[in-house]
Order: structure tokens, then sequence, then C-alpha cells
């Protein structure tokens, strides 16, 4: 990913700013406070004219926190919704705070779409981004008021993550106010009754008895397709369901051999189960078959469909591992 | 019918068969760990083979009682290790106990070559124990095909080459061993089996800290087989002998010492011992009482003590009398344990989850037998099968959750991959059947042949191939040889696999490395040994030298010098402490070094080689692991720069500049790397204002890999040194002054 000088953008920000400075300070605050009443979590939207005006001009006594973001659908930007979902957080927290200590900080937001021109010019081709521009005079100003951005990490990417540096950087606490979600609420507890519902219905019908050896074999062989094919790294790791390439097209497999997606798991849990379906066939109901040429054809077909599906593997952890020199019937 | 050869009958002949396959499998098995002795030299690998290495020269020196009672003032400086107490002493005697064996007949091998193999001759011995074990729960096929498969199998040769001296090298026969016991004390209800379980479950236990897998198992089978109600005195006998004397014994080891009393790890075995008493009571009652009555006995009794019992455990835990899991355990169990409280078990690399590759990696096909495997345990379910099964589903959980794991996990996917493979060949190699069928199928057609002929008075035409017998007999063959030859074929794919993976992924000591130019010659890179020997030659006995915590172990037994911190990590604030040294700013870092007495500071560098498992890409670890102990002072996120990459040179952030690690890696680079100079790790341009005041570098490898630099004493005028150095001026420019 090309990175551009942050420094550089910054200077020609002034800049551009320093031609429209002129107006009050009170007007800014109020200008970008009404646009952020509109708002249902107090997050400006803002548009090239009033980021110039309001938020990169040199002087004043309130702070922004603005992101550069692209969330229109067209764009596909992931990040972008995520960090969007975060800052909505902390502000519509910040809003509803009832002790703000009078400091004035405005949360803000400048699309793509309103400020095309101006990305373009700064080549910002890096988004989202959060940008704080402290207050540089009143009581709260800063000592060093020149603006800063806030390092997107894992951490600062979530809600409360953001909310707790922000209040170290403005050293008043800001509570993050997260949505309660509750359409997974209601998924676990919907999941949770129809399991239940699955044991009574199991415990009414089905004696465990003679069921017993048959579906504690079928969950023990499950658990150990599951934990075999690196589900418990994905429970750890939490990759990805699928890779991308460049053009868009999806990709099932991760081509590094200590990395892999979600969708890896399933393929290759499925793979074994098939195997190992093979050979269990061919022990048990193979010999029962009558008839020869019956018999003769069955035999193949469980042979063919292991042979493929172990070169299937082979091909991928060929795949994943470049240097493997043992190929079989696959590439 | 069977045909005598040499005079041997059938049978004699299958046993010698029997014997010669696994001659055989123990010679592929002991060679195809000797890529690494054959490629560089018979030499130690890796880091905790150093320390093993160490203490077993140790007791080879001044004896049992010294060794025992050891502690060793050089390591943990200025804290000190009581060795004798905190170590397995299992490998170190056993090594011992063999070279002294060998000195007794006159054979005066080098205690660095009985170390160096141990674990491929050991590797021998498990294909054995593991043929038992196959034998033991199937046939000898079974047991046959199970050894071939250790014998090669990566997941346990990654831990077993020649060199890797380490408890895993034994480790693996005694569980495999003890293993094979305790089923055959199960089916025998032999009290003599179930002391012998005992005993090397007592050998297990004095060789590594894997043995609670053992004692947790075993209970759980026990504790399976009673839920299934398959109580029976035979489990009774085996299950009291072994925890009886499997206890006592274990407990003679110092490092283990009362824990069986009281931690939480072993509460299930003593549980279970409880609880056969009470099922074997209870079935002596059943003879007594009449059925109805013992119904309702039964049920409130078990009622009663499962609330007892569980509500004691929880008091018992809460009031801290037994001893709550330990963090490994913890993260064992809870995934994220780890990650969020534990960074010390977090940052090794062995501690990481599986993906799915390195089961293909270091299992290959069997893998997918050991599905099949568990189907056929599930057929039959004799005890000894529901112990293959709860050991499969066990062992697949912790493979799954830990990397290094996988080694617990390779014996019982080869026992399996063994039974399945042997009911394939049991049906399709028995070629008796269908010959006996071809054969009517002739007799039937000649009979028919006749009765044509009879009724149309003809003489028999020329027949067709397909109507001959010899191509009936093979239509009818065919599957089967099919079958057998797919399955030969995988069996080829397989010892491919093992032996390119042994060669290519785990025959590296890590101490030496080898590297290929573009023209394909061979390099050997050194620099490790070259530090180490230098530090041994040039500096006084008891200088002491801080680096990271993996180099502690190569510290000691290398160059023969004290250390701060090493591999043993039990003193987290130790180990903090010199990551706050590495990570603070020069002057910081003098004091402290200073308050701890170092002499000399040693880093691992990759930047001119490209090798990437530096001690700057351990870095944030280390940050990580001292900001967990010094929380003020120390933010990780310092240091990221602007751009919230971890970055060194001229873009990185001031505090990762102004650190010491970054400072002894880079100092003087630029000078060798010339002006458009690369980081070949990081692939980022060097720093070029490198200063260093309070330390002088002292010594630097061939390939830059160690770098070594003096603590600097103080100052002969009382002056700091940053005004010493500005009052001396730049000592590498004064040359171009004249």
């Amino acid at each position: 990913m090309m990175r551009f000088s942050f420094r550089l953008l910054l200077q020609a920000l002034v800049v551009l700013a320093v031609a429209l400075v002129g107006i009050g300070n009170g007007q800014s605050l109020q200008a970008l406070q009404k646009k952020a009443n509109k708002d249902k979590d107090g997050l400006a939207r803002l548009d090239i004219n009033l980021f110039m005006k309001h938020v990169v001009s040199e002087t004043k006594d309130y702070s922004v926190v603005v992101q550069l973001t692209a969330l229109s659908p067209k764009y596909k930007c992931g990040p972008c919704k995520s960090i969007d979902a975060s800052l909505r957080a902390v502000s519509r927290g910040w809003k509803n705070q009832a002790n703000k200590n009078g400091r004035d900080i405005v949360f803000a937001s400048l699309d793509v779409e309103d400020g095309e021109e101006m990305f373009q010019q700064m080549k910002i081709d890096n988004i989202p981004r959060v940008m704080i521009f402290p207050a540089s005079k009143g009581p709260h100003a800063f000592a060093n008021p020149s603006p800063r951005e806030m390092s997107l990490s894992q951490r600062t990417s979530s809600a409360l993550g953001m909310a707790s540096k922000l209040s170290d950087l403005f050293g008043i606490e800001i509570k993050a106010q997260v949505p309660v979600d509750y359409a997974k609420y209601l998924m676990n507890a919907a999941s949770a009754a129809a399991a239940l519902y699955a044991l009574y219905l199991v415990y009414k019908h089905i004696n465990l008895r003679t069921l017993g050896r048959n579906v504690w074999a079928i969950a023990s062989i499950l658990f150990v397709l599951l934990m075999t094919s690196g589900f418990m790294w994905n429970r750890i790791n939490s990759p990805p369901y699928m890779g991308q390439t460049r053009s868009g097209d999806v990709i099932l497999f991760a081509p590094v051999n200590n990395q892999q997606y979600g969708v890896e798991t399933q393929v290759v849990a499925v793979s074994y189960a098939v195997c190992a379906m093979c050979v269990v066939a061919l022990v048990r109901h193979v010999p029962k078959i009558q008839n020869t040429d019956q018999r003769t054809f069955v035999t193949f077909m469980f042979v063919v469909a292991l042979v493929m599906t172990f070169s299937y593997l082979n091909s991928v952890f060929r795949m994943k591992m470049p240097a493997y020199p043992f190929r079989m019937l696959l590439p | 019918m069977a045909y005598k050869v040499f005079g041997l009958t059938a049978s004699d002949q299958t046993s010698l068969l029997r014997i010669a396959i696994l001659g055989l499998i123990s010679i592929v098995a002991v060679g195809s760990r000797l890529y690494s002795v054959i490629r560089f030299e018979s030499v130690i690998h890796e880091f905790d083979p150093w320390f093993n290495y160490r203490t077993t020269r140790y007791l080879v020196d001044n004896g049992f009682d010294k060794f025992w009672n050891w502690f060793d003032e050089t390591a943990w400086y200025p804290l000190g290790r009581v060795v004798g107490g905190t170590l397995y002493p299992g490998i170190m005697v056993t090594s011992a106990t063999i070279y002294n064996a060998l000195h007794l007949v006159n054979i005066p091998v080098d205690i660095r070559n009985v170390c160096v193999f141990l674990a491929p001759a050991f590797s021998a011995l498990t294909a054995l124990a593991t043929y038992q074990l196959g034998k033991e729960v199937k046939n000898a096929t079974a047991g046959l095909l199970a050894a071939a498969f250790i014998g090669v199998a990566p997941g346990y040769i990654s831990r077993s080459v020649a060199g890797s001296y380490d408890n895993e090298g034994i480790a693996i026969f005694l569980l495999v061993f003890t293993f094979f016991l305790w089923l055959r004390s199960v089916r025998l209800g032999s009290a003599l089996y179930g002391a012998l379980t005992a005993i090397f479950y007592f050998y297990m236990v004095s060789a590594w800290g894997g043995y609670v897998f053992i004692i947790n198992l075993i209970p759980l089978h026990v504790f399976a087989l009673l839920v299934m109600g398959r109580y029976s005195n035979r489990l009774y006998v085996a299950y009291s002998t072994f925890y009886v004397i499997g206890t006592l014994a274990s407990m003679q080891i110092p490092f283990v010492g009362f824990q069986p009393t009281f931690t939480s790890e072993h509460m299930a075995a003593l549980g279970t011992f409880g609880l056969i008493q009470l099922v074997a009571f209870a079935s002596y009652v059943r003879t007594l009482v009449p059925s109805d009555q013992f119904r309702v006995l039964i049920r409130l009794s078990i009622l009663g003590l499962f609330v007892v019992g569980f509500g004691g455990l929880v008091l018992l835990t809460m009031t801290k009398v037994i001893a709550p899991w330990t963090g490994r355990f913890y993260s064992l169990w809870d995934t994220a344990y780890a990650k969020v409280h534990i960074p010390i078990i977090a940052s090794v690399s062995e501690h990481q989850p599986t993906a799915w590759p390195n089961f293909f990696f270091d299992l290959n096909m069997l893998i997918w037998l050991l599905p099949a495997g568990i189907y056929f345990s599930f057929r039959e379910l004799s005890d000894n099968h529901v112990f293959l099964i709860l050991y499969s589903l066990f062992a697949a959980y912790f493979a799954g959750v830990m990397v290094r794991l996988i080694l617990t996990l390779t014996p019982i996917v080869c026992v399996m991959a063994g039974v399945a493979m042997a009911n394939v060949f049991e049906i399709y190699l028995d070629f008796s059947k269908t010959k006996s069928k071809a054969e009517a199928v002739k007799a039937e057609d000649s009979v028919m042949e006749k009765k044509e002929r009879e009724i149309q008075g003809e003489l028999p035409a020329a027949k067709t191939i397909y109507e001959t017998a010899g191509f009936k007999r093979f239509y009818a063959l065919f599957p089967q040889i099919v079958v057998v030859a797919n399955f030969l074929y995988f069996l080829c794919m397989f010892q491919l696999h093992c032996s390119w993976i042994t060669s290519s992924a785990y025959s590296s000591p890590s101490v030496v490395l080898a590297s290929r130019g573009p023209d394909g010659s061979h390099h050997i890179i050194d620099d490790f040994r070259e530090a180490y020997y230098w530090l041994q030659m040039n500096t006084k006995p008891d200088a002491k030298v801080l680096s990271w915590w993996d180099y502690g172990y190569q510290l000691a037994g290398m160059a023969d010098r004290t250390t701060l911190v090493d591999n043993n990590t039990w003193n987290n604030t130790h180990i903090a402490t010199v990551g706050k040294i590495l990570a603070s700013d020069e002057d910081t870092a003098y004091e402290l070094a200073r308050h701890l007495d170092v002499d000399y500071v040693l880093v691992v560098f990759g930047g001119m080689l490209g090798y990437s498992g530096d001690d700057i890409n351990k870095f944030l670890w280390m940050i990580r692991i001292a900001q967990g102990v010094y929380p003020d002072g120390f933010k990780e996120e310092d240091f990221y720069n602007a751009a919230g990459e971890y970055a060194i040179g001229d873009t990185a952030s001031p505090t990762m500049r102004r650190s010491l690690m970054h400072k002894l890696c880079y100092y003087r680079f630029h000078e060798v790397m010339g002006p458009q100079g690369f980081d070949r790790v990081r692939k980022q341009k060097l720093p070029r204002d490198v200063t260093l005041d309070n330390f002088e570098e002292a010594y630097t490898t061939e390939n830059w890999m160690v770098r070594i630099y003096r603590v600097k004493d103080l100052d002969n005028y009382g002056r700091s040194h940053h005004a010493a150095s500005a009052f001396e001026g730049p000592r590498f420019k004064n040359d171009f002054v004249f």
C-alpha cells in the first residue's frame, strides 16, 4: 500500500485554510454543532468548505475529531464502515455525556463524495483515517496544537479502545456508547431454544441405548475432523471467511503455509471425511456385495474417489507450500 | 497348505518375518533422524537441549548426589537456580547410565555423542512399543503398520532428530509403552502389569512434564468404562495398583513433590481412585441386597456423592487448599487466556494454535486415516478401544490448540492408521477366497461346455481370450489388485513425504545455519558458536552477559558465562527487567545494567543476512513482557511510528530510535552496508546517526548475526559518558582530519 507524507498533507491543508480564515470562532463552532445536531449520533457530516473553514483553521478554541472515509457502497470499503461505527459510538457517548467539563469537542466525518477534489489533490489513497485537530486557544488549548492522526491499531479501531485513546489525549473521560446488538441476543436465544427443543425431541422419541454407539461415533469423528482441520486456529485467530484477489475473484485457500481462511477448515474437513469414508466403505460395505460385476464397479468407484480426494488435498498443500516436490494425480 | 522353508513351519516363518520387519523399521527410524549429523556435525541443537547437555555433563562429572543438590549460581544472576529441584532428571540419568554402561565395557564414547544419538535410539524403541500397542488393540499386522508409521512420521521426528537432546526424545517412548502396559493390565486384570505401568509412569514423570496427560487419560478411561457399566475386577486391580504405586513413585521426583495430592491437574486421578473403590464396594453390596432396593440405594448414593464431591472440590479450590490450574493449562482450555494474561507463553511460537497445513505436514495421509480408525474402534468397542477413542479425542483437541502437542497426537494417529490400514489389507490381500471362487467358476464352465458340446455334437471352437480360465481368474482378482496397488502407492508417497519433510524442515540444528548461494554452493553460517567461543576465550570467567532469554541456555552451555535470564522462564519479573533494559533509552539502561552487575550485552541481529528470527523481530514481545511488570513509563504504542507501523531506522518512532535494542543492532551498521543500505529482514532504510556512549562494541561476528557490547566502566574523571565522548570527538571521523 502506498503511503504519503503526512506532514505534506498537513502543510497543504494549512495553506489552503489560511486563505479561508477570517471567520469568527464562535460562529465556527456553532456551524459545526448545527451540523452535528442534525445527525442522530452527533457526528457532523462535513463538506470540503466546512472542513477547510472550521476544522483546519489555525486558531480555534474547540477540538475536532474527524474521520476521512468513503462510506458509499460503490467504494466497497469495509474498514471504513467499522471505523465509522466505532466513531459514531464514541460520538454518541460524548453527545449524551452529562459532565463535559466545559470542553468543546466536535466529532465529524468527511466523505470522499463530499470532498473528492481535496482527496485527489492531497493524494489520499489510504482511508479510513481519523485525524484530530486540537484547540489552539482558550482554556483548553493544547501545548502542541498541530493536527495529529490517530493510529488505527486493532485496539483503537474498536469503540472502547478509541474512546480510551481519546480520553488520554483530551484528559477527560470520554465514554463510548456501543449500541446493544439485539439481533445477536435474539439469535442466541433462538438457537438456545432450538437446541433445547431438539434435546427434548431426542429425549422423547429416540432410544439412546440403541442409538448410543452410532451417535457417539459420529460425534467423536466430527470432533476429531474439526480439530485436525484447524478449527481451533480459526477460533483463536478469527481469519476472514474467504480471500479475494485484486481483481475481486474469490479464493478459498490462503497462499501461505501458516495461515488459513475460514472456509479452508470446512473444505479440508470434508476432504478428510471423504477419504475416511472411502476406506470404511472398502472394508465394510464392498465385501458384502454379492454380484461380482457390481462389486468390481463399486470398488473402482471408491478407489477413484479416494485417490482423487487425496490428490486434491495434495495439490492444495502444494499450492500453500510451493517448495513441496511431490505431486499426485492433480497438479 | 503351508510349506516348510529352511525347515521352519509357517508360524515360525511369520515370527521371523516380523522380527526382520521390526528390525528394518528400527533401522529406518534411526537412519532418517541422522540427516543433521551427516550434513553438519554431531552437535546439540537449539536451546533447551543445551541445558540438558550441560546438566548431563555435570551429572557425569560430579556424580548423582552433587547433581541432585546442584545450586547453579551462574544462571538467573543474581538469584541463581536450584537445578536439582527444578528439572525432570529422566533424560540426564538415562544418558549418564548409558555412558557409564558403555565405559564399563570399555567403549570410550564421548558424552556429547551419547546425548546426540539418544533420541534416535529411543525412536527405535518407540517403534517397538507402538508395535506392541497395535498388537494389543488389534493384531500383529496393525502393530507392524503402526510401528512403520511412527518410525518415520514427521510429527514425532520433529522432536527426536539426532542432536535434539530434549525430554520429548525419550518421553514419547515412555508414553506409548506406559499406555501399552496399561491396556494389557486392564485386559488381563494383572497386578504385575499394573505395577509395570506404574513403574514406567514413574520413569515418564521423571522425564517430561507431559506425564500429566497420562495421569488424566488413564483415570478418564477408567471413568468412561465405569459410566458405560463395564466395571470389572480386572479394571479394579489394574487401576488400584497403578494409581497407588504410580503416585507414590512420582512423588519421589523433587520437581513434582507433593503436587499429586493438591493440584487440580492430579485431582481427576484421585477422584477416580475414590470412585472405583465405591463402585467395587457397591458391586459387593449388590451380591447381598435384593435388586430393587439396590437400585434405589445406588441412585441416592451417586447423587449424594456427586454433590459432596463436586462441592468439596470447588470449596477446596476456592480456599486454595487445592492449587488452581496453572497458567499453561488454562491456556489449553480457555484459548484466549494466554493472549490476555501471559505474554511470555503467547510469545513462544510453539504455543500457537495449529492451522491445518501443519497437520498435513506432520502426518500426511495418517490424518485422514484417523477418523476411519475411530470408526473401526467404535465397531468393536472393547475396553481397549474405548481408550483409543478417548486418546484420539483429547490429543486431537490439544494438538489443535498448541502446535507442539501434535507430538502427543502422533502415536495415536499412527496406531489408528495402522488399525484402519490393517483392516483394508486383511480383506484385500486375502486372495484365497477369490481363488477358490474363480476355480469354482472354471469348473462350472467346463461342465457347461461339456454339456453344450454334447448337445451340439461339435468339436470345441478356438476360445477367445475372455473365456480362458486365466482371464477369468484375473478378472475376479483385479479389483483386489487395484485396491492393494492404490494403498501401496499411498504408502510410498507417505515415505517420500516423511523423508523430504525430515530432511528439509526438521534437520537443521538452528545453532549452525546453512544457506545456498544462487549458484547452488553451500555456505555454513556459524555466527552463534563464533560469538559464544569469543566470549569463552576473551572474557573473564565470571563475566555476566545480558541477552534475551532465548539465548540463555546456549550462553551457559557454549560460552560458560553467567546469564541473567534463560529458557527456564520461571521468574517473569527478572525477564521483564531484562526487557526493560533493552527497551529503555541508553542512560536508563546503563543505570539498570550497572545495578545488575552486567558486563556484556549480547543481541542477535539478522539485518545483514535476512535472518528473520532476530531480536528486532522479537522486540515487541520484550516490550509487552516488560510492560506487564513495569506498566508506567512503557507503552507498546510508543514503539510504532505515526503511521502505526513497527519501523526501524529514520522512519521509526523516537522511542524506538532511542531504545537500547535499536542502537545496539544498528550501531555502525550503515558503514558496512553502504549509503543506500537496507535492512534485509525489514526491507527498510538504515538509520545513519546511531550514537552509543555508555556501551562499546566488543565483538561482532562474521555475518553480524551476534553483536556483543561491553558495558563501560565509570569514567575516570567522573564525567558522564556522553560528555566524555563529546570531548574525545567522534572516534572514526578522526582518521580523516589530517
